[in-house]
């Protein structure tokens, strides 16, 4: 039984029974704002795109030809079972020609009957019968409570504020209870907007791939807990990217973790708000599934093929042929067959694991797409295939996001993933092209996914995951401040000069002067500002 | 839907002004509903100020769902009507959105209609089988007495078909179903794996000096194939198996997963068995009775469906060890008007382990012939099994829990035992593990006793005193 029902049950009776002579009018009450999204699934509507794999990967094999001497073997066989022995679908049982044939000489035509008709049944069974199987999977609609998981709280519940950052410490913000970096809380898109906010971070907890399921629902919170680091400033460019933008901790976005489908549509509904108010949305996973959502939202804004999107992970993401339209295996294919990006701006870096296979590589070259795999780095070394990564993402200036699986990272400085690989980037690299990219190109967005903080006990893969974060928030910071040349580092932070060691002392003296001189030119500019006002 | 039937009262409300708002608000049907709360005296004349709307809203009860009834007191005493006004238009806003529309929200998840395993879990006939072996059980191993190698559940013999089951006479199939969908913390998956990793089940028990493998035939029937990205798509698969495990006379025990698989485990015995035909006694801090979930199968909702289905009757469901969020007033109401015999950490605080035990024994004794016994390891005090994936703070201890399974397993006619929701990467110490197999143990022991004609207080006159003095 349900509970509010049960509770208007008794009264509501009572009021019937009072005006059963009175017809009553319903009021009609205001739909909800529905945001219009053409994939938008309602109801029970099936996945509105292509389901079956354009790739062909999974388009039958030709038939063989079997040979006249089995033929009266074959007896009892109709045509269509002769045509299924010698199909692709028989394959799986009988194996090749050869092995086809052996495998009938052994057997007697009453034996061969009953055998392919054994193998009919089990291709019949493994396929989708709309007779037989469902092709969704049904929710209780009936369930009062079937929103309550993304119910939003409402504003008038609490006392009445101005919209904008909240700071939550009594002591100029420290102290409260913690949040992303310890930066200040907003919790609407009028506190972003109020706030001038230049970059969100929200986490997104969810908990339904990866090998390891514990505790990607935990990541959001233990990066608020553990990863203090994702604030303050790089030595490396002496930026400290919380001085220089806007930067808010945007709570964690409702997901269902019964069903990462269900999850997505709302997970796309809180970045679209975020990126629509100007914003940055960095997003803190949860596993990879996260990536569609992400990008899908991203594209209901800046629109369709608009974006590039950088891929570091070990895996390629763009699987497809199971029964989950979703899962952290194939967001990659499903923004492709949907249309959200091009493949020719799909750029994926740190691939090692045991897939793709030739095939998949195959197709992946044919469409265009740019993969950077551990071997083209063994091949080329590490700092070949960082300039053209950078490269590739800064092409004519396009909006770029960003999807770091912390898996690409060598598993000895992030254990607790879900399914690590070994031979990995170290921090070094990592920290590197990250801050480099969210400096030098276009970034409009970034996720970090697949933490799972249970499987590391010294929190290390946390505060790791956090260090990467800070990285592009140090290099958006970089990019506000017009530090965009190729690789910058702070001259001051790289060469002490006290000696002419490399034979370059004075540039960096110089460059060191320069700057400092910028910026007594840009605070006497801020001074003016102020006294005009 | 709830707001439109608010709609009409309010209709008939604004129809007969203030005296059918007296009259919900003083009839007994209103204390009944919504647990004896009246709104103070001094508030009343704040509501009025209100639309008919939301005094319904109010009087009915329907509020507390969104704002407790003493935050709903203070907001009424300290804001002014136009606030009242808008907070209530907002929590009414948010009340039409939470049921389902057709329009707004995806009402079942689809699926990839195309995939070429669309059905998992088909399992191929003898026929086809690649088989060069006669059915029945089979060692994993090279040697005699091995120490290690391939780890099977309390060392034992591997069985994959049925006919294996019943080619070596089998009495208890130990079986995997590593589902991993639960509403707590997660990995619950790896459950079977490490509990077989650890050599820690079948062993020799000190009271009846009695080794379950001595008395029984046990195998390791592998893990049951599970889609850990759908519960859903999992249940028919599950019961299938286990009516099928059930159905060669083995008892099929089950080690989770996550607790959602306790209503294909016992569904799958009755479908063997019958409806009704077997009692079940539930070792768990959670009540899993939610009657009003999104999902159609979760850890929240097993024992529900169970009732609900007709598959145990009410009054032959025991459960032990509530303590978890879940237990409100509500469901043990819902509990007691379904019979089924509830024992709370408040009972078992009050009277003391050893009394309440004796009462589930009698009562499962007063009950079917046929019992299948289930723990949820949230049950366990949580120093002893960390890795619960509920966790509960004040549980029981492994020996109580222990004592209790191995009477209850000795005493009736077993029909199938399930252990559920050891996430084994929470504790790198394994000593949740540990404990959990030392649980299964207790039933191993419990039937090996009554195979023995045992029963399950036996005590080896050797095991109690050293008989020197």
């Amino acid at each position: 039984m349900n509970s509010i029902e049960n509770k208007i049950r008794k009264p509501l009776a009572a009021a019937i029974v009072l005006l059963s002579a009175t017809a009553l009018p319903v009021m009609a009450q205001d739909a909800p704002v529905v945001p219009e999204t053409p994939e938008h699934i309602a109801g029970k509507d099936p996945y509105p795109f292509e389901m079956r794999d354009f790739r062909g990967f999974e388009d039958p094999e030709p038939p063989i030809e079997l040979p006249d001497s089995v033929t009266p073997r074959l007896s009892m066989l109709t045509a269509e079972q002769i045509e299924f022995l010698q199909s692709d679908a028989a394959r799986r049982f009988t194996g090749g020609l050869e092995d086809t044939v052996t495998e009938l000489e052994e057997r007697s035509p009453t034996e061969i009957l009953a055998w392919v008709e054994a193998m009919q049944d089990i291709v019949n069974r493994t396929r989708y019968d709309e007779d037989r199987d469902d092709s969704h999977i049904a929710l209780n609609t009936d369930s009062t409570k079937f929103n309550a998981w993304r119910l939003r709280r409402p504003r008038s519940m609490d006392p009445e504020r101005e919209p904008g950052p909240i700071q939550l410490g009594r002591y100029n913000g420290r102290g409260g209870p913690p949040t992303f970096g310890g930066f200040p809380l907003a919790l609407t898109p009028e506190d972003l907007e109020a706030g001038e906010v230049d970059v969100a971070i929200v986490g997104a907890p969810l908990n339904m791939g990866s090998g390891w399921r514990d505790s990607g629902a935990q990541a959001t919170v233990d990066m608020r807990v553990h990863g203090r680091a994702l604030g303050g400033s790089d030595q490396y460019v002496q930026i400290d990217a919380g001085r220089v933008l806007n930067i808010v901790d945007y709570g964690d976005v409702a997901i269902d973790n019964a069903s990462t489908e269900r999850s997505m549509e709302h997970v796309r509904e809180v970045v679209r708000e975020i990126a629509e108010t100007g914003a940055v949305p960095i997003i803190i996973g949860g596993d990879h599934s996260l990536e569609y959502p992400n990008v899908a939202g991203l594209a209901d804004v800046y629109g369709k093929e608009q974006l590039s999107v950088i891929h570091f992970d070990s895996h390629y993401d763009a699987w497809w042929g199971s029964r989950h339209l979703i899962s952290h295996g194939a967001p990659v294919y499903r923004l492709l067959n949907e249309g959200h990006v091009r493949p020719a701006d799909y750029i994926q870096v740190g691939l090692r694991s045991s897939g793709p296979d030739e095939q998949a590589f195959k197709w992946m070259r044919e469409v265009g797409m740019r993969f950077h795999t551990m071997a083209e780095v063994e091949q080329r070394g590490w700092d070949a295939v960082i300039d053209r990564v950078v490269a590739e993402a800064s092409e004519e200036g396009r909006k770029l996001h960003i999807s770091f699986d912390i898996d690409v990272i060598d598993p000895a400085f992030t254990t607790a993933t879900g399914t690590p690989v070994p031979g990995g980037l170290n921090m070094r690299e990592s920290i590197t092209i990250v801050r480099r990219l969210c400096a030098e190109s276009n970034v409009v967005s970034f996720d970090l996914v697949e933490l799972h903080p249970a499987l590391d006990p010294t929190y290390v893969s946390t505060l790791n995951s956090a260090f990467i974060v800070k990285a592009c928030l140090t290099g958006l910071a970089m990019r506000e401040e017009g530090l965009t040349d190729p690789h910058y580092l702070s001259p001051i932070a790289s060469e002490h000069a006290v000696d002419d060691f490399y034979g370059d002392q004075q540039e960096f003296l110089d460059r060191t002067a320069e700057l400092e001189a910028e910026q007594e030119e840009e605070a006497e500019d801020e001074d003016d500002e102020i006294e005009e006002d | 839907m709830i707001i439109s039937k608010l709609n009409k009262l309010a209709a008939a409300v604004s129809l007969t002004s203030g005296l059918l708002l007296t009259v919900i608000s003083n009839s007994a049907a209103a204390a009944e509903f919504s647990t004896d709360w009246q709104l103070p005296e001094n508030l009343t004349a704040k509501v009025q100020l209100l639309s008919a709307e939301q005094q319904v809203f109010i009087y009915s009860g329907a509020f507390m769902d969104f704002i407790p009834a003493q935050q709903l007191e203070h907001e009424l005493a300290m804001r002014d009507a136009g606030d009242l006004a808008t907070m209530f238009a907002d929590l009414m806003a948010v009340a039409e959105q939470m049921g389902y529309d057709p329009e707004r929200d995806m009402g079942a998840m689809p699926l990839n209609t195309t995939a070429n395993d669309f059905n998992s879990g088909i399992i191929l006939p003898p026929l086809l089988r690649d088989e060069t072996r006669e059915p029945g059980p089979f060692s994993v191993h090279r040697y005699l007495f091995p120490e290690s190698g391939v780890p099977t559940f309390a060392g034992a013999k591997v069985a994959i078909w049925p006919e294996d089951l019943v080619a070596g006479d089998v009495d208890v199939a130990i079986v995997g179903v590593p589902n991993d969908m639960g509403s707590g913390r997660r990995n619950a998956e790896y459950g079977p794996r490490v509990m077989r990793a650890l050599d820690t089940l079948a062993l020799p028990d000190v009271d009846s000096l009695i080794d379950p493998r001595e008395v029984l035939s046990i195998v390791d029937y592998g893990d049951f194939t599970i889609d850990n990205m759908s519960t859903e798509l999992t249940v028919d698969h599950v019961t299938e198996m286990v009516a099928e495990t059930a159905g060669t006379g083995a008892v099929p025990m089950l080690v989770g997963g996550d607790t959602s698989m306790l209503y294909p485990g016992v569904k799958g015995v009755a479908q063997t068995h019958g409806y009704g035909e077997f009692g079940l006694v539930h070792f768990s801090a959670h009540p899993d009775s939610d009657r009003d979930a999104v999902h159609t199968i979760s850890d929240s909702q097993a024992l529900f469906l169970l009732l609900d289905e007709g598959i145990v009757a009410g009054q032959d469901m025991i459960t032990v060890g509530l303590r978890g969020p879940a237990v409100d007033a509500e469901t043990l109401q819902w509990f007691r008007e379904q019979k089924v015999r509830y024992h709370t950490m408040a009972e078992i605080g009050r009277s003391g382990y050893d009394r309440v035990l004796d009462r589930v024994l009698q009562e499962a004794g007063a009950g079917p012939d046929k019992l299948f016994v289930s723990i949820d390891v949230s049950v366990i005090e949580p120093s002893e099994m960390v890795a619960a994936g509920r966790i509960a703070a004040n549980g029981l201890s492994v020996q109580e829990v222990a004592s209790g399974i191995r009477q209850l397993c000795a005493d009736k006619e077993i029909v199938g035992f399930e252990i559920t929701d050891m996430a084994p990467m929470l504790d790198f110490s394994r000593l949740s593990a540990v404990n959990a197999n030392t649980v299964l143990n207790a039933c191993l022991v419990g039937i090996a006793l009554r195979e023995a004609g045992l029963s399950g207080d036996y005590v080896h006159p050797l095991a109690i005193d050293h008989g020197q003095d």
